[in-house]
């Protein structure tokens, strides 16, 4: 027989060969000492990763963190899917303004309801830009700002910094919008302040964000598979696009889960 | 969901919480991010959990595996222009292998930091498939389905990331035994 390839030999030292195939590699190997040195080789290294290169166990605080967060996220399950109350509001609203809905009911209602959440939005940005209201965790590194969400929010939200673009992370906070609690991020840009708004999407996907104008500031919205976005800012609109494309690509490039 | 649901969830994922936070660690060579790895791994298998539940033959561990997995270079894809500024940085690279480590314990653990160091140079392919089957003792089939590749192309990227480690330990005058 010529000599097994190296993967084959790979495949029979892990036992991964079919019997008829392990019997002729074994016989193989009893008569050919470059394949038995090839073989001395592999076990070798195997007992030095066995020794040496160490399996992990999870930290407890890691499994803590983990079964709080999957509680949170069960009980938030059921609420989100069959609850309407994010729609009934603006129904309230538009009824009490005496609004008459023209053109399709559906799109009226879904219209109303996105102009009282970008009041809702504005209002938090500007509580926020109050003194000592910006964030609650006061960091610019990501990994301080992202796990200090773990057990105050029932979802993880995704946090970026785009310093090296000009957009330092300034640090997080909740805040409560829509009647539920979201992640609230916080970035600078020069003296400017942008307010970034999340929380899990229950709708599809948007196409390009919409923009709005509200006493001076810019407000864009978006949603995403995962998440609901509202970024809001004084900062000149092609700077805010511009920033909210990079929380775009950000995002894409995380791409969707399946 | 309700909380029976949940507790079948922990009964059949929490198990291979070890698993999982070992593949993190290796994939992201990094504590923090492989916490986060781990813990958005959850969530998302928590979402999946129905999909998982109807697919015969695939083990909960390469399951979940597989989600680590995708979840780490989801990630890694995220910030790879921070990563592209210091996933090369050798000096870098040293000066963290050595904060790890008081300077007696480095000297000792020379040859064993040559090999795990060889394994975090390893491409990304290369390195998951040493530590699924190494450390996580999986079959070819196993690993075919946590990376998404056929069991063949497990079977030539296993044989080559091992001899690349031996080859790398060979120049670095590393010692096996």
């Amino acid at each position: 027989m010529n000599h097994p390839g190296e993967a084959q030999l790979d495949a029979y030292l892990d036992g991964e060969l079919a019997a008829d195939d392990t019997r002729e590699v074994e016989a193989h190997i009893a008569h050919c000492p470059e394949c038995a040195r090839f073989r001395d080789g592999r076990l070798e290294l195997r007992a030095a990763i066995a020794a040496r290169v160490p399996a992990f166990e999870a930290p407890d605080e890691l499994r803590g963190r983990v079964r709080a967060a999957l509680k949170a996220a069960a009980r938030a399950r059921t609420p989100y899917r069959l609850s309407l109350q994010g729609a009934w509001r603006p129904l309230a609203l538009a009824a009490s303004l005496g609004v008459v809905a023209l053109g399709s009911w559906n799109l009226s209602l879904r219209h109303a309801s996105r102009e009282t959440l970008a009041d809702d939005v504005l209002a938090s940005h500007i509580r926020a830009l109050m003194p000592s209201h910006l964030t609650d965790v006061l960091s610019s590194d990501q990994h301080t700002v992202k796990p200090w969400f773990n057990g105050r929010l029932d979802f993880s939200p995704p946090v970026y910094d785009f310093a090296q673009r000009g957009y330092p992370l300034l640090g997080g906070r909740l805040d409560y919008v829509d009647g539920r609690a979201v992640a609230a991020l916080a970035y600078g840009r020069r003296q400017h302040r942008i307010n970034v708004f999340l929380w899990p999407a229950t709708r599809g996907p948007s196409d390009a964000p919409m923009t709005r104008d509200r006493q001076g500031y810019h407000l864009l919205h978006w949603t995403t598979a995962d998440y609901t976005y509202w970024v809001v800012s004084d900062l000149g609109l092609p700077e805010l696009g511009d920033f909210a494309g990079l929380l775009r690509q950000a995002d894409s490039a995380a791409g969707a889960p399946e | 969901m309700d909380s029976s649901a949940l507790t079948r969830f922990e009964a059949v994922v929490l198990p291979h919480l070890d698993a999982a936070y070992t593949l993190a660690r290796y994939l992201t060579r990094n504590e923090h991010d492989a916490e986060d790895v781990v813990q958005d791994a959850c969530l998302r298998a928590l979402k999946y959990f129905d999909g998982f539940r109807g697919q015969e033959g695939t083990s909960a561990r390469a399951w979940l595996l597989a989600i680590v997995r995708h979840t780490a270079y989801t990630r890694r894809r995220r910030h790879r222009a921070d990563a592209l500024a210091t996933e090369f940085d050798e000096a870098q690279h040293s000066q963290a292998v050595a904060d790890d480590h008081p300077e007696g314990e480095l000297l000792r653990s020379a040859a064993k930091e040559t090999l795990a160091r060889a394994l975090d140079r390893l491409a990304p392919e290369f390195r998951e498939v040493i530590v699924l089957r190494e450390l996580e003792g999986l079959s070819y089939k196993e690993i075919s389905e946590v990376a998404g590749v056929p069991a063949g192309t497990v079977m030539s990227r296993l044989s080559r990331a091992r001899t690349r480690l031996q080859e790398a330990l060979r120049e670095g005058g590393g010692d096996l035994t």
